[in-house]
C-alpha cells in the first residue's frame, strides 16, 4: 500500500464519537488538575518533608544513631503515604521492572510504560535483560521484552520458579512439579545438562527457587527434599557441596562476588561463606552466621544488594500489647555489624527489590495500592506512586495488586542473554 | 460541528503547537493556568485518542486509554521538563498502553470471554470503514507501529526507541504491514 494514501486516509477518519469523548476528556482533565496538588511555590512544606525524610534515611543508612527519628518515619505512615503520585511516569533510578498480576508477566520500562508478555505465572530476566523465562501451566517459555516468543517447551508437569544463568546466561533452572530441571537457553535440551537425558538435575526439590552463582559458572544452588543445601555443577549434574539448611527455608541468594550465600525462613536470617576454586570443582560451603532479628518479627524478604556489600530484609510484626502492627526495612551489613533501620510503616509491606545501580528499594504496600521507592544513601526524596493495581488492569476490571518479580539492567545492550 | 451518537465524521487533527508556544503552556500549566491547560488538551487530545482507537479499535477503551494518559501527565507535569516535546512523552504512554490493553484483550478472548471479543468488531458503516476493517485484522504490533508512523508521524528510528524495540524489527513491521493493507483494501474492492 501507498504510505502517503495511508497517511492521508488516517488522517482523515476519525475515532467514534470523537468529540464526545473530547468534551468528557477535558471535563476529567480540569478536575483532576484542580485536585492535582498547588503549584510548585506554594507546595514547599510538602516538598520540604519529603526531602527532609530522604536526607534523613540517607543519614540513617550511614550511622547507627537516630532510634527517636526513626520511630517519627514509623509514625508517618500508617495508611499509605500522603500525596502519592497517582501514576507511574517513570521507574526512580532506572531500569525495567518484571511484574506479575493475575493476567500476566508485565515489563514496566524507565518511563513507566508498561507490556503485558502474556498469561505466565512467573517469570525472571535473562542477565542482561534481553530477554525474560516465563513459565504457565506446564509451559516454559523464553519471551523477548516485547512479548515475541522465542521458544517454548512443554516440561510434562506444572512448571513454576525460572531462573536465567549469571554471565553469558546460558542456562535456565526451573521446577517442573516437584523437580528441579535445567536446560540451555536456546531451549535445548542439551543431553548433558544436569548430567543426565533430559536436564534433571533432582526428582525431589524443596519448593525454593534455585540461584545461580553470579561468577557465570554454571554452578547452581538449591535445598532438597530433605531441607539439605546443595551447590550443584548444572552442566554435570555433580554435587560440589552441601550442608544442612534452616527448617523452614523459603529463599536463597547469592552476594555478587559469589562468596556467600543468604538463607531466610520466616523467622531466621543466615549467611553462609561458600568458598570456590575458579574451576568449581572445589567448593566448601562453611558455617554460616545467624543474624539476629527482633523479637517477634517475622521476615518477610531479603536480598543482597547488587554491589553485595549489604542485605535489605524487610520485617512484619504483628500488633499486641496496643502496638500497632507494622513492617520495617533493616539494612545488614554481612560483616556482622547489627542491622540498621532504615524505614518503617504501620502496616504490611510485601516484596522488597533493589534498583540495578543499588541506590534505591522498592516495596509494596497492597493495602495502600502503592509503591514505594526509597532512596538510598543520597539525597533523594522517597517517591510513592499510588493507584498501583490499576496500572496493571487496562481497560475494565481488577488485576489485583502486582506482584514484583525482578528490577532488571537500565537498557538493553547486545549479545546473548 | 455536531455528533450524532455512534455516528462518525470527519475532524482535521490540529496541529501541535510550536516548540516556544509549547514550553510557555507547560510552563502556565505548571502554574495553575486552567487556560492553558485547556489548550494543551485542545492541541494533543484527539490524536492521542485516534491513535489509541487505531490501535485497540473499540471506542471506551481507546477514551479510557487517551484519558489515563492525560491524568498522568497532569500528575507528572511539575516534573516534566519543558525542554523536551511533550507529544512524544504523551503519545509513547497512549501507544504502549493501547497495545497492553490489546494483549489483555487477546488472552480475554483465548480463554472463551466472548463479550469482550464482540466489542471489538471493527466499524464498517464510516469514512474510513474500509480501512478500519484492515487495520482491525492487523496483529495489534504492527497497528502500533503503523499508528506511530503515518498517523503521529515519528520516523522508524523514534518509533523504535518509543516502544523499545530494534529498528529493524519497526521495519520489517511497517513493511509487512503496508503490505497486508494493501492486499485487505485490493480484495473489498
Amino acid at each position: 500500500m501507498n504510505e502517503e494514501r495511508l497517511r492521508a486516509l488516517l488522517r482523515e477518519t476519525p475515532a467514534p464519537g470523537e468529540e464526545a469523548a473530547a468534551q468528557r476528556g477535558l471535563r476529567i482533565a480540569r478536575e483532576a488538575f484542580t485536585r492535582r496538588e498547588p503549584p510548585r511555590r506554594q507546595a514547599r512544606p510538602r516538598l520540604g518533608l519529603a526531602f527532609a525524610i530522604g536526607v534523613l534515611i540517607a543519614g540513617l543508612t550511614l550511622s547507627p544513631a537516630g532510634a527517636e527519628v526513626r520511630d517519627w518515619i514509623g509514625d508517618v505512615f500508617t495508611a499509605g503515604v500522603p500525596n502519592a503520585e497517582r501514576a507511574l511516569t517513570d521507574v526512580p533510578g532506572g531500569g525495567r521492572l518484571l511484574v506479575q498480576t493475575r493476567d500476566g508477566a508485565w515489563v514496566v520500562q524507565p518511563d513507566g510504560s508498561r507490556r503485558l508478555l502474556g498469561r505466565f505465572q512467573s517469570a525472571t530476566w535473562s542477565p542482561r535483560g534481553l530477554f525474560v523465562a516465563a513459565t504457565d501451566g506446564h509451559t516454559l517459555s523464553a519471551l523477548d521484552p516485547e512479548g515475541n516468543l522465542r521458544w517454548s517447551i512443554s516440561a510434562g508437569a506444572a512448571t513454576s520458579d525460572p531462573r536465567w544463568s549469571a554471565g553469558s546466561g546460558f542456562r535456565i533452572a526451573y521446577r517442573a512439579g516437584s523437580a528441579l530441571r535445567v536446560i540451555g537457553a536456546d531451549g535445548s535440551k542439551d543431553g548433558l545438562l544436569g548430567g543426565s537425558k533430559d536436564g534433571l538435575l533432582d526428582p525431589q526439590a524443596a519448593a525454593v527457587p534455585a540461584v545461580w552463582s553470579p561468577q557465570g559458572l554454571h554452578l547452581l544452588a538449591y535445598v532438597d527434599a530433605e531441607e539439605r543445601l546443595r551447590a550443584v555443577n548444572a552442566d554435570t549434574g555433580e554435587v560440589l557441596g552441601s550442608a544442612q539448611t534452616l527448617p523452614g527455608i523459603d529463599l536463597l541468594g547469592w552476594s555478587a562476588d559469589g562468596s556467600m550465600l543468604l538463607e531466610t525462613s520466616p523467622r531466621a536470617l543466615r549467611i553462609r561463606p561458600v568458598t570456590t576454586s575458579k574451576l568449581v570443582e572445589e567448593l566448601a560451603l562453611e558455617a554460616p552466621r545467624n543474624v539476629r532479628l527482633p523479637a517477634g518479627a517475622s521476615l518477610e524478604t531479603a536480598a543482597f544488594s547488587p554491589n553485595g556489600a549489604a542485605i535489605a530484609a524487610l520485617l512484619y510484626s504483628r500488633g499486641r500489647a496496643g502496638k500497632p502492627a507494622h513492617s520495617e526495612v533493616v539494612l545488614i551489613d554481612p560483616d556482622g555489624s547489627p542491622p540498621r533501620r532504615i524505614f518503617s510503616v504501620s502496616g504490611r509491606l510485601s516484596d522488597l527489590a533493589w534498583s540495578p545501580d543499588g541506590r534505591w528499594l522498592l516495596l509494596s504496600w497492597p493495602d495502600a495500592d502503592q509503591w514505594l521507592f526509597i532512596p538510598l544513601g543520597g539525597p533523594g526524596k522517597i517517591r510513592a506512586i499510588g493507584g498501583i493495581s490499576g496500572e496493571f488492569s487496562p481497560g475494565e476490571g481488577d488485576s489485583g495488586f502486582p506482584r514484583i518479580d525482578g528490577w532488571c539492567c537500565p537498557a538493553a545492550s547486545a549479545g546473548s542473554g | 460541528m455536531g455528533v450524532e451518537s455512534g455516528a462518525i465524521e470527519a475532524v482535521d487533527l490540529p496541529q501541535p503547537p510550536a516548540g516556544r508556544r509549547e514550553r510557555r503552556l507547560i510552563r502556565e500549566a505548571q502554574r495553575g493556568s486552567q487556560q492553558a491547560l485547556g489548550e494543551l488538551y485542545a492541541a494533543h487530545w484527539r490524536r492521542a485518542h485516534r491513535a489509541a482507537y487505531f490501535v485497540v479499535h473499540d471506542g471506551p477503551a481507546a477514551e479510557d486509554i487517551a484519558q489515563d494518559a492525560f491524568l498522568a501527565a497532569i500528575d507528572a507535569l511539575d516534573r516534566f521538563d519543558r525542554r523536551r516535546p511533550f507529544a512524544p512523552w504523551l503519545h509513547r504512554i497512549v501507544v504502549n498502553r493501547a497495545v497492553d490493553w490489546g494483549r489483555r484483550e487477546s488472552l480475554r478472548r483465548a480463554v472463551g470471554d466472548s463479550e469482550a471479543a464482540t466489542d471489538t468488531a471493527p466499524p464498517t458503516e464510516s469514512i474510513g470503514g474500509d480501512l478500519m476493517e484492515a487495520l482491525a485484522r492487523l496483529p495489534i504490533e504492527q497497528r502500533a507501529v503503523v499508528v506511530l508512523r503515518y498517523l503521529l508521524d515519528y520516523t522508524p528510528g523514534e518509533v523504535a526507541r518509543m516502544l523499545d524495540l530494534p529498528r529493524g524489527t519497526v521495519n520489517s513491521r511497517l513493511r509487512r504491514a503496508l503490505d497486508k493493507l494493501g492486499d485487505l483494501l485490493e480484495g473489498q474492492r
